[in-house]
């Protein structure tokens, strides 16, 4: 985790380096990448940040090298170069999950601005995955009353209500409610239904 | 060869019996005439006969009694007296002349005893006792008791002959006194009192009671079935019979030639009405064999594919067949007998379509080689035709007018015209992606180098604007900035360098000879198009030191532009003129359509490469044609023309300067 790197690939050694230099003058860290092989051969699963990938490109395309880090699993938001006539191309890249595409030759500032924008998505991704992560632990460690009274919960009922379909005494009820917050380290109901929206893990969304 | 159609007879049967039924009536009827004829013939010469008969009789009977009232008047001079007195000597001698038919008289008294005869009685002649005396003594008494002559029976004499005695009593003063006897020969008699005309007609024969022939005249033997008749001769008779029998007259040759020509005749008839059956079964075959001979040439006529017209002298129809009635749309009575111009020649190419009649009417022999006209079917259709015509030559070898044989030629026009158009639209297509491809590289090319120097730039901007500015580090970037703008230079350079390698290949030509070559070229499209092209030379030769290919294009590029500019126009305005004529010590070409003009807008941007306002055009013509022009140091202009449309006009230096 030594932070996110715009990796930028690109056969044009030219280009390479303007751009680079160009992130750079933005505070935007990079590592330029000769071919879309190159890449591909160092990719890590852990590297995060975001790719420049130019669709025209000796030897293999920006396109196939975009279908195979997919393949590979890499979910990194992607952002096309495109040149004159190579439009439909991007679009359909596009379709198919790339973040955004520049036509060349570019406003400059505008594509480091969409750099930055990935770079952000793709640390906010990060956070949420992360967290998803965290609260999942924390799930884990209830109890399957535990999970009953949260679900409960969770639909918004009262604990004289909740004793009554679970057959339990309202005592009980408060005694597990007291200990899912702990567990899952909230201090109100809201606060534990915003924490499972927020991380895609509301009943209904967990068996997505 | 054997055409006859089995089960089709020849007129009917009847038909050709009936002559010979009629015929055969016919000779029944004058058979039966012919045999009446010869039947009343008969009749008549049964009664002339029977009349003849009579006659003879009569004549005979008469002669007798003559005869015996001659002996009457004998009686006085004989009997009366003791000797015969010298009258009736004479009398005597008159009646026994050799052609009477009495060779004796003798005379006998009241008591019979004969007084005397002349000739003397002789041994062989024995009046009335020669041969049967009772007879001549009973005719004696028969005589003297009657008073009246007495004709006694016939009795045979040698010298086959027959004699016959007339007992003649004679009475003085009313007192029987005597008898006097002739002996009469009845061959004498026969052949004295039997005229000659008769006996030429008649055998005469008489015949005793028995039916034995006494004595007969005749010339010839006679005919079994001779016409005969007998009749009794009385008195002589004593039963004698008088038999006249006809000779066959003479052959009546007129029935018989009437006859015999009549069935000459017939035969003829029946020959002739033979022959022409015959004549008229051969010429119903060749009528049959002809008529196929016509079913055949009209179903194939009638099947035919091609179009078959057939045209007077007028140039009015004669002859139309089903094809091509199918072709035009028109039925055959529609067309038959129409004079030019024809209702399906095409409203359109109608002065080209007159001119190609007249033409055709008016040289000595077309033929051979077709000619490809434009008509119009009734619905409106186009009609691309092949017409080939040859002269109608009658059996006299007159010409009578024209035969056409005409091919639709529509479907094979329109599938050269899509080949055409397919092929000019791959070309088209080809050109153009090897133009987009060009286009795309070069573009690629060149974006390269701009992006990394507007990189390195909004670097150098980010860098001078948040104040970090670091002196050598941004003397390195311009310098890689400058790098690549060289790059970009170089790109451009090489580009320039690929036009260059193909410069004008230059020779003396005609600008004259070029145009008209270039209108060749695009002269089919224009056809389609109903594009007509005026051209317009130059007086004198118009030579310049041109690439003929290039300036070729040059031409081609603008009439076909031209076209393109009218073809929103009505037909009838669609003409394109160009020109050629020197000026300013050079060429000048003009192209003018009658198009709408070019827009002020679209003006400003007419040479701009990769600029259209065609849907399939590449923007490239223009701009190249320009090109051309100028590496042949001429000048390539429009302008809107007076009337409406556009006249493009190049300009090209006469010679190298």
């Amino acid at each position: 985790m030594s932070g996110a790197l715009a990796h930028i690939v690109d056969d044009d050694e030219a280009i390479r380096d303007a751009l680079a230099w160009l992130f750079e003058t933005r505070g935007v860290a990079c590592r330029g990448w000769p071919s879309g092989e190159a890449f591909l051969d160092e990719w890590k699963p852990e590297w995060r940040g975001c790719i420049v990938l130019d669709i025209r490109m000796g030897g293999m395309s920006g396109l196939a090298c975009f279908d195979a880090l997919r393949q590979k699993g890499c979910q990194l938001p992607i952002i096309f170069l495109t040149g004159h006539g190579d439009v439909p191309m991007a679009v359909s890249a596009i379709k198919n999950g790339a973040f955004d595409f520049v036509e060349k030759p570019f406003n400059d500032n505008d594509l480091v601005d969409i750099v930055v924008n990935a770079l952000e998505a793709d640390a906010r991704s990060q956070l949420i995955k992360a967290t998803r992560e965290n609260v999942l632990q924390q799930l884990a460690q209830l109890t399957t009353r535990e999970r009953e009274v949260m679900d409960q919960i969770l639909a918004g009922k009262f604990n004289k209500v909740i004793a009554d379909e679970l057959s339990i005494s309202m005592r009980t009820v408060e005694v597990h409610r007291a200990r899912v917050f702990e567990k899952m380290g909230v201090r109100s109901a809201v606060e534990l239904a915003q924490q499972l929206s927020s991380t895609g893990l509301m009943p209904g969304q967990i068996e997505d | 060869m054997n055409r006859k159609a089995p089960g089709r007879p020849l007129g009917s049967g009847w038909r050709w019996r009936l002559p010979y039924l009629m015929l055969g009536l016919f000779l029944v009827a004058i058979a039966a005439l012919v045999w009446l004829i010869r039947e009343y013939d008969e009749e008549d010469q049964r009664t002339a006969l029977i009349g003849d008969v009579l006659w003879m009789e009569q004549n005979l009977r008469f002669h007798l009694e003559k005869g015996a009232e001659l002996l009457a008047q004998l009686g006085p001079g004989l009997l009366d007296e003791p000797q015969p007195s010298a009258a009736a000597q004479a009398q005597m001698q008159r009646l026994l002349q050799p052609d009477n038919p009495v060779v004796q008289v003798i005379w006998m008294d009241s008591a019979g005893r004969i007084r005397g005869a002349l000739p003397m009685i002789g041994e062989n002649r024995r009046i009335g006792e020669t041969e049967d005396a009772t007879p001549a003594a009973s005719l004696f008494r028969l005589a003297k008791v009657s008073g009246r002559p007495v004709f006694g029976p016939a009795y045979q004499v040698l010298g086959d002959d027959a004699y016959f005695e007339v007992y003649v009593p004679h009475y003085r003063a009313g007192e029987f006194a005597g008898v006097i006897v002739a002996v009469q020969s009845l061959r004498e008699l026969v052949s004295r009192e039997v005229p000659w005309w008769f006996s030429e007609k008649y055998r005469v024969s008489i015949s005793d009671p028995t039916g034995q022939e006494i004595v007969s005249k005749s010339k010839a033997a006679i005919l079994a079935h001779g016409l005969e008749y007998t009749i009794p001769l009385d008195p002589p008779g004593r039963g004698l019979v008088l038999k006249i029998t006809a000779y066959r007259g003479e052959v009546r040759w007129v029935p018989i030639l009437l006859g015999a020509s009549i069935l000459l005749l017939a035969a003829g008839i029946m020959w002739s009405v033979w022959r022409l059956r015959l004549h008229v079964v051969r010429r119903q075959e060749a009528e049959h064999a002809l008529h196929e001979a016509y079913a055949f040439r009209r179903a194939m006529e009638d099947s035919l594919l091609t179009g078959l017209r057939a045209r007077d002298m007028d140039g009015r129809m004669i002859y139309v067949n089903p094809a091509f009635c199918r072709m035009v749309g028109y039925s055959e009575s529609e067309l038959l007998g129409r004079k030019p111009p024809m209702p399906y020649w095409d409203p359109d190419d109608l002065e080209r379509t007159q001119a190609l009649h007249e033409y055709i009417l008016s040289s000595a022999s077309a033929g051979g080689t077709g000619v490809e006209v434009r008509l119009r079917r009734r619905n409106g259709e186009r009609l691309d035709a092949m017409v080939f015509e040859a002269p109608l030559i009658d059996a006299h070898g007159h010409q009578t007018g024209w035969m056409g044989s005409v091919l639709d030629i529509t479907e094979q026009k329109r599938i050269e015209t899509m080949a055409r158009q397919q092929e000019e639209r791959l070309h088209a297509t080809s050109r153009l992606i090897t133009m987009g491809e060009m286009a795309s590289t070069l573009a690629h090319e060149l974006n390269q180098p701009l992006a990394a120097i507007a990189s390195y730039n909004t670097g150098c901007m980010n860098r001078l604007s948040n104040d970090q500015a670091n002196k050598e580090e941004l003397l390195m970037i311009l310098g890689k900035l400058g790098k690549q703008a060289q790059r970009a230079g170089q790109i451009i350079r090489r580009v320039h360098d690929f036009v260059r390698r193909s410069e004008p290949k230059v020779e003396q030509v005609d600008l004259n000879q070029l145009v008209t070559e270039a209108i060749g070229l695009v002269e089919p499209d224009s056809r389609k198009r109903n594009i007509r092209i005026a051209f317009i030379s130059a007086a004198g030769p118009a030579d310049a030191q041109i690439d003929p290919v290039m300036i070729e294009q040059v031409l081609v590029n603008l009439i076909r532009n031209g076209m393109d500019a009218m073809r929103d126009i009505s037909l009838e305005l669609r003409r394109l003129t160009i020109s050629v004529g020197r000026r300013d010590n050079g060429v000048e070409v003009t192209v003018r359509d009658r198009g709408r003009g070019i827009a002020p807008e679209t003006a400003e941007r007419l040479f701009e490469p990769f600029f259209t306002t065609k849907t399939e055009g590449m923007g490239m013509g223009l701009n190249i044609c320009r090109s051309i022009i100028e590496s042949h140091r001429g000048t390539l202009r429009f302008e809107a023309a007076p009337d409406g449309g556009t006249v493009f006009r190049f300009w090209i230096p006469a010679s190298e300067s």
